[in-house]
C-alpha cells in the first residue's frame, strides 16, 4: 500500500492504440490499484484541452504522482512535464508509460493480449511513478559564444547572423582556404549567382567584425563541458593549441563529391568527367568550351552516378543525392549560353528538379537538350570510340529503343557523399544516419538539432542540400543556437548519478566505467569516496552495474524502482 | 500592446518561428486566420517518411505555442493592413473576428455542439462529412473552444419586423424540437397562434429557396409547431417574474401592438396594465380578422401567454387622456391605439342605414352570431385587403350577392393575389373600373348604389395608374348592404392636446425609440405608421418595452442601438456555398457533398428539385357554410419536409439551443469582430499555401464523380481523427480494392498555368499507399506520375521500400477519367514505360495528388510598401542564396510554404532562418534607436 496520490491517464491517440488495445479494459483494471486517486482515458492526452484536464485534475485532488500512457517518451515526456509544472507538479514525479511504441504498434492483430500487455506496462509505470521524488535541475550560465566547424557557405553565413545578434563566433577549417565547395564554382542555380564572389562578399564582411574569429587549417581536439559552457581546445597548423568556452557548437562541414571507381561507367577514360570538374571547366573556359585542346561539340551527362544505388552493390549509396538532377539541368543551361550548336544528351532516371526548380528543366528542355531515361536496372553502357565516347542506352521514352550516341565529352552527374570526418565524429560524440551523414534528432521537427545538447549541424553535413539549402540550414541551426544563449542559462537535468557515501569504498571501478569523466574523488570527514559532478554526469548508468558495494543509484532510474516495475510486470506469470 | 514580432499564420512554419522567437526572449504576436493553430499539417494522417503520426507531433508544437509565455496567439483574426514606421518597425491593424463565444469562460466541452440544429460541410474534413455550426474545429485544436460560423442574418429573420427567428424555429422544427421552437418564437414575440395564421410572412418573400422553386412555407410551419404546443399546452408553463420592479406602465390598447409591449415588460418585471375600450381584448386579431382565418380560441390562448406574466387587462376602459393615467401613477405609457376608425367617401346617402364601414361590420360580425345576411345583396368598395374579409364575412352570413367594387383594375388591387382569389372562389363578384357617386336610399334605409365607371389615366404618387371617371356613366346596383372599405385612421383625436400628431393623425415618435413629444410616452403600431401588418405592430411593442425598460432604469436612449442583428446574407452567397460552377453538384468549399450528420441532412445537387408541400384548403362549399378555419394544417411530415428545405442562409440559425445547452453560459450572440493596433518591430509572414482546387482540371471530373477525391480527403479518410472510421469510397460506402493515384494534379501544367513543381505529392500518394496497404491488405494501388521526385534525405529509400511492398507505378500522365455505371471510373493514360500506347485502365477510387497553389492573402495587407511576388505568386525572396526569407520589404520576413512550395522538414528549417533574420533585424533597429 502507499500513500501515494497518482493520476494515471491512458491515451487514445485518436485510433493509434485504440485501435489495438482496449484502453477502456485498461482504465477499469487500474483504477482501483493502490495510489490510483485518479483513472482516465483521453482522445488525445497531448492536446490542449487533455493537458488543461490533467492540470485540473493535479490540483483539486491534490495529486502527488502522475502516469501517462501513450507514446514514446521521445515524443512526449518534455510535454507532460511541462504540463506539471504549470500544474505545480514536480516534473520529475511524472512516469510516461509507452503504450504506443511498445504496445499498439507492435501488436496490431492480437488485440487481446496487447491489452493484457498495456494493463501490465501502466501498472509498472504506476509502480515506478510510487517510488518517484522531487528533483530539481541544476541551472547553469552559458557563455555567449559559438564555435562552427568549417568555413564553406553555410559557416560562414552562420558566423555572420550570430555577430549581427551580438553574439562571439569561432569559425575554424580544416583546410588552408575558406570557402568549401561554393568558393570554387562561377555561377550557381538557382539565382546565378558565382559562388566565388558569394564565398568574397561573405569573408570581407567577417573580417571585419570584431565578434568573429576565423582559423585555418584548424581542427577540434577536445571538447568538455556541457551545453551552454563547452570547453574546446583547437590545435591550430601543428602547433598552436588554443582552448576556447563556447555555449553551442555548429557543425558545418559540407560533403564530399562521389568519386566514381575506375570503370564506373567508363570513369578514367580520357573524356569523362564529374559534374564538378565539368563545372569547373566550364566556369573558366572563355571563348569556346574546349576539353583538353578538343573543342567539344557534343556533350552526355549520366545521371545518378554515385546516387539511388542497387541494394546489391557492396556499400551502395541508397540515396537521392537531391541537388545532382537541377544542377546538371543549370550546367547544361550555361553550355547553351556558351555555345547554342552543341548537342546536349541527358540520360536521367526520374528528373527531380523539384519545386521551382522544374523552371531550369523546363529551360534545358526548351534549349534542345535531349533528355532520355534509363531503366534503374539497365544502365547505359559506355565504351570508347577512337577520340569520341561511345554511350549505349535503352531509353524508355521511345519505348525502349536503344540509341548509341557518340560525345566528346561524358558528364558523369556525381552525388554528395558524406564527409570523412572520423575524428571529430569522435570527439563530438555526432549520431551518424544510415546514409552516413549526420543525424538530426528528428528529421521533420528538428533537423538541425543533435541528440547532444548544444550540439547542432547545418549544411549538407546533415545530408544533400543545395546552395540555398545549405545556408537555410545553417541559419536554422544558428537560430537553435542563438534560443539557448540569448536566454542565458540552461536548465541540466537531475537524472543523474548519486553515490551513497556510507556504502562507498573508493575502488575507482566508477571513475573508469564513465565515459564523461564525471566521477571525482572526495574526501568527505576523512573518508576518500567518489562523487558524480552533476554539470557532467549525464546518468548514463554504465557506473552502477559495476559498484561493488552497490552504492550507485541513478536518481529516476533506481534500483527500487527497476525492481518494482519489473515486479508488475511479471506479477501472476509464472 | 506592443510586440518585438508579429508572426502571422500559425501552421507549422508560424508555430515554429514563433517558438524559436520566445525561446531568443522577443515578445511574438501569433495571428491566424482560422480557429486552431496547427496549419494543415495536424490534419494529416501520418507524414513521410517516418511515418510519424501527424497529430502527435502536431500536438506538442501547438500546446507549447499557446503556453508560451512570450508568445500571444490570436485565432480567428485577419490582418487589415501593415504599415511601415519610420523606425523601423510597422504598424498592424488586425480584426479579431467574434466566434459568438466567450472564450475566456468555454471549457470546449462540446455540448453547444451537440445541441446545434444546422449541419454544415466541415472544412477540416475537406467536406467529406458535415460538422454543426457551432463547432470545436477538430479534436485536437488550440484552443479547444467552440466557434459559430455566422454568414449574416438569414433573409427571413432578418426581414421580421418583430425580429422573430424564424430561421431558428425552421431549423428547430427540421430536428423535431417542436417546443423549443415555440419557446425560441416567445423570446421576440408572444402572438405566435396569430401571428401563424394572419401574418402576411414577409419572411417569406425574401427566403432564397424562393429563388429556386419556391420559398419555404415559414408560415405554415410556424402554424404547425404552434398547434402542437397549444394542444398539449392549453395554459402557459410559466408565472410572473420572481422579481417585479417598483414601476408601472400603462398599455393603451390591446391590439397585437399593445399586447407585445405589455408582455415584454412584463418579462422585465414592470407591474403592467393594459386599457382597452372593447369588451375583449385582442383588438384587429379580435375583430379586424374574421375567424374564418384566425380562429377567435387561438387569439385568447395567445392571450393567455401575456396574462399568465401578471399583466392585468382591463376591457370597456377607454382612456381618452394621458394626465389621467399619470394621476393613476403610472411612470410611462405605451399607446397602441391602432386604427380602427374607417374613411368616409364624403358622397350622398353616406348616413344611410345600411352603410356602413369595414371595421364596424367585421366587430360586429366577430362579436355577434345575430348577423344574418341570407338573401341580401352586399356591396364592399375598395380594393386593399380591408375589402375582402368584410366580403368573405358576408358570404358566409348567407348573402346571396356579395360584390367589391373598386375603382382601379385588378392589378392595382393592393389586397394580396391569393386573398382575392379565395373571395372569387367563395363566389363573390369584382366589379372593377367603377365607384360609387352616391348611396340611394328612402327612409334612411339604403336601397341602391349609383357608381360611375372609371378609366385609367397616368401614374400618381403611388405609382398605381390614377383612376378617371368617366362621364355620364352612372349605373345603379340595388343594394341591401354597403361596406366601406377605403381605409382605415387612427383614433387619436383625444390626446391632440397632449401629443403631437402628424396631419393624418397618426402619433409623431422617435422612429428608433418610439418615444413621443413626451419623454415617458411611447408609441407605436397603426396608430403610427397607418394601417399596416400585425408583425409591425408587434415588433413596434417589443421595440417600445426595450426603451421604456431603458427610461425607467434612469438610463439614456441615446446612440442606444435596439436591433443589433446582423447584415442579411445574400443569396448570391448562399448558392455558391451549395453549388459548384457548374451549378448542379458539390458545394461552396469546391468539393463534394458531405456525408451528412444523423437526421441533419444539407441540401445539395438536388436543390433546385424539392419542391414546396402542397398547401392545402377547406373546399369552397364546405367552408362558405361556417366559420371553420379555410387553410388545412401541415402534418408533421410536411412540416418537416418543408423545414428540410431550409438553405440554413446565414449558417447559424439563431434557435439558441447553444446557448441552453452551454453550461458556462459562454454564448453571446451580441459579440462582434474588434479592430486592434498594435505595433511590432519586425513581420514574420507564413501563411502556407493553398490546395489546387481540382475542379480547374475539369477532365479528371473531381466535382462531378463522387470516387474521384483529392489526396488531402484521403489523407483525412487516414488519419487518426478520420471521418468514417474506415477507408471507404464516397459514392457507396465499398472498401475500395483498386485505387489509383494520379500525381502532378495542377502542378507541372501549363494548361492551368502552373509551370512548377509543388514537391510533396509524389512522396505524400507514396505516404498514402503504404497505408492503404496497411489498412487494405488487398488492395491494389497504382500510382501514375511522371518523375517520381523522392528527393529528401530517406526519401529514395521510402520510395524503394513501396515499390518493395507491390505498389504499381505507371510513368505516364492521364489525360482523362470517365465515370462507369457502378460508380468506377476509367482512366486514359500514356502508357510510356510499356509499348508507349494510350491505354485505359479501371479504378474503384481515384485519388487526386493536387499540389499547391499560392495564398495570396499577403497581396492586400502593405499599405505604403510593396511585397514583392514571384511569376508563380508566391512571395518573392530577393535573394534566397544568402538572405533565405527576406522579402522587398526590410523588416518583412517570409517562412515556409509562402514562398514556395515546401515540404515539412524544408519549411522548419526556412522557418528557422526567417526567425535568424528576424533576431538580427531587430538587434540592429535596437541598436540604431
Amino acid at each position: 500500500m502507499t500513500d501515494r496520490r497518482i493520476g494515471v491517464y491512458i491515451c487514445y491517440c485518436g485510433g493509434n492504440i485504440s485501435d489495438y488495445v482496449e484502453v477502456e479494459k485498461v482504465r477499469e483494471a487500474i483504477c482501483h490499484d493502490s495510489g490510483v486517486v485518479v483513472a482516465k482515458t483521453t482522445m488525445f492526452a497531448c492536446s490542449d484541452a487533455a493537458q488543461e484536464e490533467m492540470i485540473e485534475d493535479i490540483k483539486t485532488d491534490k495529486l502527488d504522482g502522475l502516469v501517462v500512457a501513450s507514446c514514446s517518451p521521445k515524443l512526449h515526456l518534455f510535454t507532460f512535464r511541462a504540463m506539471a509544472v504549470r500544474a505545480g507538479l514536480n516534473p520529475y514525479q511524472y512516469v510516461q508509460v509507452n503504450l504506443r511504441e511498445q504496445d499498439s504498434w507492435a501488436h496490431q492483430h492480437d488485440m487481446e493480449n496487447a491489452t493484457e500487455k498495456g494493463i501490465r506496462l501502466v501498472r509498472a509505470g504506476i509502480a515506478k511513478c510510487t517510488l518517484t521524488k522531487p528533483l530539481e535541475t541544476m541551472r547553469i550560465e552559458t557563455t555567449p559564444k559559438v564555435l562552427i566547424i568549417g568555413a564553406g557557405v553555410a559557416g560562414l553565413r552562420a558566423a555572420l547572423t550570430l555577430s549581427d545578434m551580438g553574439l562571439s563566433v569561432f569559425v575554424i577549417e580544416k583546410e588552408s582556404e575558406i570557402g568549401g565547395w561554393t568558393g570554387k564554382f562561377g555561377r550557381m542555380f538557382s539565382t546565378d549567382n558565382k559562388g566565388s564572389d558569394l564565398i568574397s562578399t561573405l569573408y570581407n564582411d567577417a573580417k571585419q567584425r570584431d565578434n568573429i574569429k576565423i582559423f585555418t587549417s584548424a581542427e577540434l581536439v577536445e571538447k568538455g563541458g556541457n551545453v551552454g559552457d563547452f570547453s574546446v581546445v583547437i590545435q591550430v597548423r601543428e602547433k598552436e593549441k588554443i582552448s576556447l568556452n563556447v555555449g553551442t557548437i555548429i557543425v558545418a562541414t559540407g560533403f564530399d563529391s562521389y568519386r566514381p571507381s575506375e570503370g564506373e561507367f567508363g570513369y578514367g577514360y580520357d573524356g569523362i568527367v564529374t559534374l564538378p570538374d565539368f563545372k569547373q571547366l566550364l566556369d573558366n573556359s572563355k571563348g569556346s568550351l574546349i576539353f583538353r585542346g578538343r573543342k567539344i561539340k557534343d556533350i552526355a551527362y549520366i545521371y545518378c552516378v554515385g546516387s539511388r544505388q542497387s541494394p546489391e552493390m557492396e556499400n551502395p549509396n541508397l540515396y537521392c543525392s537531391r541537388y545532382c538532377c537541377t544542377a546538371a539541368a543549370h550546367t547544361s543551361i550555361g553550355v547553351y549560353e556558351k555555345n547554342e550548336n552543341i548537342h546536349q544528351y541527358h540520360l536521367y532516371r526520374d528528373m527531380r528538379t523539384y519545386g521551382k526548380y522544374e523552371l531550369l528543366f523546363t529551360d534545358a528542355l526548351n534549349n534542345g537538350s535531349i533528355f532520355m531515361k534509363y531503366a534503374d536496372d539497365y544502365e547505359p553502357k559506355v565504351s570508347k570510340a577512337g577520340d569520341k565516347i561511345r554511350i549505349t542506352v535503352k531509353d524508355e521514352l521511345t519505348q525502349g529503343e536503344e540509341f548509341e550516341i557518340e560525345v566528346d565529352l561524358l558528364v558523369l552527374v556525381t552525388g554528395m557523399v558524406p564527409r570523412e570526418n572520423d575524428k571529430l565524429i569522435d570527439i563530438l560524440k555526432l549520431p551518424i544516419g544510415r546514409d552516413g551523414f549526420f543525424n538530426e534528432i528528428h528529421p521533420k521537427l528538428r533537423p538541425v538539432e543533435t541528440v547532444i545538447d548544444g550540439v547542432f549541424i547545418a549544411g549538407a553535413s546533415q545530408g544533400p542540400k543545395t546552395l540555398a539549402e545549405s545556408v537555410a540550414s545553417s541559419m536554422a541551426a544558428v537560430a537553435k543556437s542563438a534560443a539557448l544563449l540569448m536566454k542565458g542559462y540552461v536548465d541540466l537535468e537531475p537524472l543523474i548519478a548519486k553515490i551513497d557515501i556510507d556504502r562507498c569504498i573508493w575502488c575507482d571501478e566508477c571513475t573508469k566505467a564513465c565515459p564523461y569523466n564525471a566521477i571525482e574523488r572526495i574526501s568527505v570527514d576523512g573518508k576518500e569516496v567518489a562523487r558524480a559532478i552533476p554539470a557532467l554526469c549525464k546518468g548514463g548508468g554504465a557506473c552502477v552495474p559495476l559498484c561493488p558495494q552497490n552504492a550507485i543509484d541513478v536518481e529516476g532510474y533506481t534500483d527500487g524502482q527497476i525492481t518494482a516495475m519489473i515486479d508488475s510486470l511479471i506479477k501472476g506469470i509464472n | 500592446m506592443n510586440y518585438d514580432v508579429l508572426v502571422i499564420g500559425g501552421g507549422i512554419a508560424g508555430m515554429e518561428s514563433s517558438l524559436t522567437l520566445g525561446d531568443m526572449g522577443y515578445k511574438v504576436l501569433l495571428v491566424e486566420k482560422e480557429a486552431s493553430i496547427g496549419g494543415k499539417m495536424v490534419l494529416l494522417s501520418k507524414v513521410f517518411p517516418t511515418l510519424d503520426c501527424a497529430s502527435c507531433i502536431s500536438t506538442p508544437k501547438m500546446a507549447s505555442t499557446a503556453h508560451h509565455p512570450n508568445i500571444t496567439v490570436s485565432t480567428s483574426s485577419e490582418i487589415d493592413e501593415i504599415i511601415n514606421q519610420d523606425n523601423g518597425g510597422f504598424l498592424v491593424r488586425l480584426n479579431r473576428k467574434s466566434t459568438y463565444v466567450n472564450s475566456a469562460a468555454c471549457t470546449g466541452c462540446g455540448e453547444c455542439e451537440a445541441a446545434c440544429t444546422v449541419a454544415k460541410a466541415d472544412p477540416f474534413n475537406f467536406d467529406l462529412v458535415a460538422h454543426r455550426a457551432i463547432h470545436i474545429p477538430f479534436p485536437q485544436a488550440v484552443p479547444k473552444k467552440a466557434v459559430m460560423i455566422r454568414e449574416g442574418t438569414s433573409p427571413c429573420s432578418f426581414t421580421c419586423p418583430a425580429g422573430v427567428k424564424a430561421h431558428g424555429y425552421v431549423s428547430l422544427v427540421r430536428r423535431g424540437k417542436y417546443e423549443e421552437a415555440f419557446h425560441l418564437h416567445m423570446e421576440d414575440a408572444p402572438l405566435p397562434g396569430s401571428l401563424s395564421r394572419a401574418c402576411y410572412a414577409p419572411c417569406e418573400e425574401v427566403c432564397t429557396r424562393g429563388e429556386l422553386e419556391g420559398s419555404v412555407p415559414i408560415r405554415a410551419i410556424k402554424r404547425f409547431m404552434v398547434d402542437r404546443y397549444y394542444e398539449k399546452h392549453p395554459n402557459p408553463e410559466y408565472g410572473p417574474p420572481e422579481k417585479i420592479k417598483n414601476k408601472k406602465v400603462a398599455v393603451v390598447g390591446s391590439g397585437p401592438g399593445g399586447l407585445s409591449a405589455a408582455y415584454h415588460l412584463a418579462r422585465r418585471g414592470y407591474s403592467t396594465t393594459v386599457f382597452e375600450s372593447a369588451p375583449k381584448a385582442g383588438g384587429m386579431l379580435r375583430y379586424g380578422i374574421p375567424a374564418y382565418r384566425l380562429p377567435k380560441d387561438i387569439v385568447d390562448r395567445d392571450i393567455k401567454n401575456i396574462i399568465a406574466l401578471g399583466v392585468s387587462i382591463k376591457t370597456e376602459s377607454p382612456i381618452v387622456s394621458l394626465k389621467s393615467l399619470k394621476d393613476q401613477g403610472f411612470d410611462a405609457i405605451f399607446l397602441a391605439l391602432g386604427t380602427m376608425e374607417g374613411f368616409k367617401m364624403g358622397i350622398e346617402g353616406e348616413d344611410l342605414v345600411g352603410v356602413t364601414d369595414c371595421m364596424t361590420f367585421l366587430k360586429q360580425t366577430s362579436s355577434s352570431d345575430k348577423v344574418d345576411l341570407r338573401g341580401k345583396t352586399v356591396m364592399v368598395i375598395g380594393g386593399g385587403n380591408a375589402a375582402i374579409d368584410p366580403a368573405r364575412m358576408a358570404i358566409r352570413l348567407g348573402a346571396s350577392n356579395v360584390i367589391i367594387q373598386y375603382r382601379r383594375s385588378r392589378t392595382e388591387m393592393p389586397a394580396h393575389d391569393w386573398e382575392v382569389s379565395a373571395a372569387l372562389e367563395e363566389g363573390v363578384e369584382l366589379q372593377v373600373l367603377k365607384n360609387p357617386k352616391r348611396f340611394i336610399g328612402s327612409n334612411n334605409h339604403l336601397e341602391a348604389v349609383e357608381s360611375l365607371a372609371m378609366r385609367l389615366g397616368e401614374p400618381d404618387e403611388s405609382g398605381r395608374r390614377r383612376p378617371i371617371p368617366i362621364d355620364a356613366s352612372e349605373q345603379i346596383f340595388p343594394v341591401d348592404l354597403v361596406i366601406l372599405a377605403i381605409g382605415l385612421k387612427p383614433s387619436t383625436s383625444p390626446f391632440a392636446n397632449e401629443l403631437k400628431l402628424n396631419r393624418n393623425g397618426t402619433i409623431q415618435v422617435n422612429e428608433e425609440t418610439l418615444q413621443t413629444s413626451q419623454s415617458s410616452v411611447f408609441a407605436g403600431g397603426d396608430a403610427v405608421t397607418g394601417p399596416s401588418m400585425i408583425v409591425n405592430a408587434i415588433g413596434h411593442g417589443k421595440r417600445a418595452a426595450f426603451y421604456i425598460d431603458r427610461l425607467l432604469k434612469g438610463e439614456s436612449l441615446e446612440g442606444i442601438i435596439f436591433d443589433n442583428r446582423l447584415p442579411a446574407t445574400e443569396a448570391s452567397s448562399v448558392f455558391s456555398r451549395y453549388q459548384s460552377d457548374d451549378g448542379n453538384n458539390g458545394n461552396g468549399h469546391g468539393h463534394r457533398q458531405p456525408l451528412p450528420i444523423v437526421g441533419m441532412e444539407i441540401p445539395h445537387k438536388s436543390l433546385s428539385k424539392r419542391p414546396p408541400a402542397k398547401k392545402r384548403e377547406r373546399p369552397v362549399a364546405e367552408r362558405i357554410r361556417s366559420m371553420v378555419e379555410v387553410e388545412i394544417p401541415f402534418s408533421e411530415e410536411e412540416a418537416r419536409y418543408s423545414a428540410n428545405r431550409c438553405l440554413d442562409c446565414g449558417i447559424c440559425s439563431e434557435c439558441h439551443e447553444c446557448v441552453r445547452a452551454c453550461p458556462a453560459n459562454a454564448i453571446d450572440f451580441s459579440l462582434r469582430d474588434e479592430e486592434q493596433t498594435v505595433e511590432v518591430k519586425s513581420v514574420i509572414i507564413s501563411t502556407g499555401f493553398n490546395l489546387f482546387d481540382a475542379r480547374l482540371k475539369p477532365t479528371y471530373g473531381y466535382g462531378k464523380f463522387p470516387n474521384v477525391i483529392t489526396a488531402m480527403q484521403m489523407d483525412r479518410i487516414l488519419a487518426p481523427t478520420r471521418p468514417y472510421n474506415d477507408v471507404i469510397r464516397p459514392s457507396d460506402g465499398k472498401a475500395p480494392d483498386n485505387i489509383a493515384y494520379v500525381l502532378c494534379t495542377g502542378s507541372r501544367d501549363n494548361s492551368i498555368g502552373n509551370p512548377i513543381c509543388s514537391r510533396v505529392c509524389c512522396m505524400y500518394s507514396i505516404k498514402q499507399a503504404q497505408l492503404i496497404m496497411g489498412a487494405l491488405p488487398l488492395a491494389d494501388v497504382t500510382i501514375y506520375y511522371i518523375d517520381i521526385r523522392a528527393f529528401g534525405k530517406g526519401y529514395d529509400e521510402f520510395y524503394e521500400q513501396a515499390k518493395g511492398m507491390g505498389i504499381y507505378f505507371v510513368k505516364g500522365r492521364v489525360a482523362q477519367i470517365n465515370e462507369k455505371d457502378n460508380g468506377n471510373l476509367s482512366l486514359h493514360y500514356e502508357d510510356i514505360e510499356g509499348d508507349g500506347g494510350l491505354k485505359q485502365a479501371e479504378h474503384d477510387l481515384v485519388i487526386l495528388s493536387t499540389g499547391f497553389s499560392p495564398n495570396i492573402d499577403y497581396m492586400h495587407m502593405f499599405k505604403n510598401s510593396h511585397l514583392e511576388s514571384d511569376p508563380q505568386a508566391y512571395i518573392r525572396e530577393i535573394d534566397e542564396d544568402i538572405h533565405p526569407g527576406k522579402t522587398s520589404i526590410d523588416g518583412v520576413f517570409v517562412a515556409g510554404a509562402a514562398s514556395a512550395p515546401r515540404d515539412i522538414p524544408d519549411s522548419i528549417i526556412h522557418s528557422g532562418a526567417a526567425v535568424a533574420q528576424t533576431a538580427a533585424y531587430i538587434e540592429r533597429i535596437r541598436a540604431k534607436s
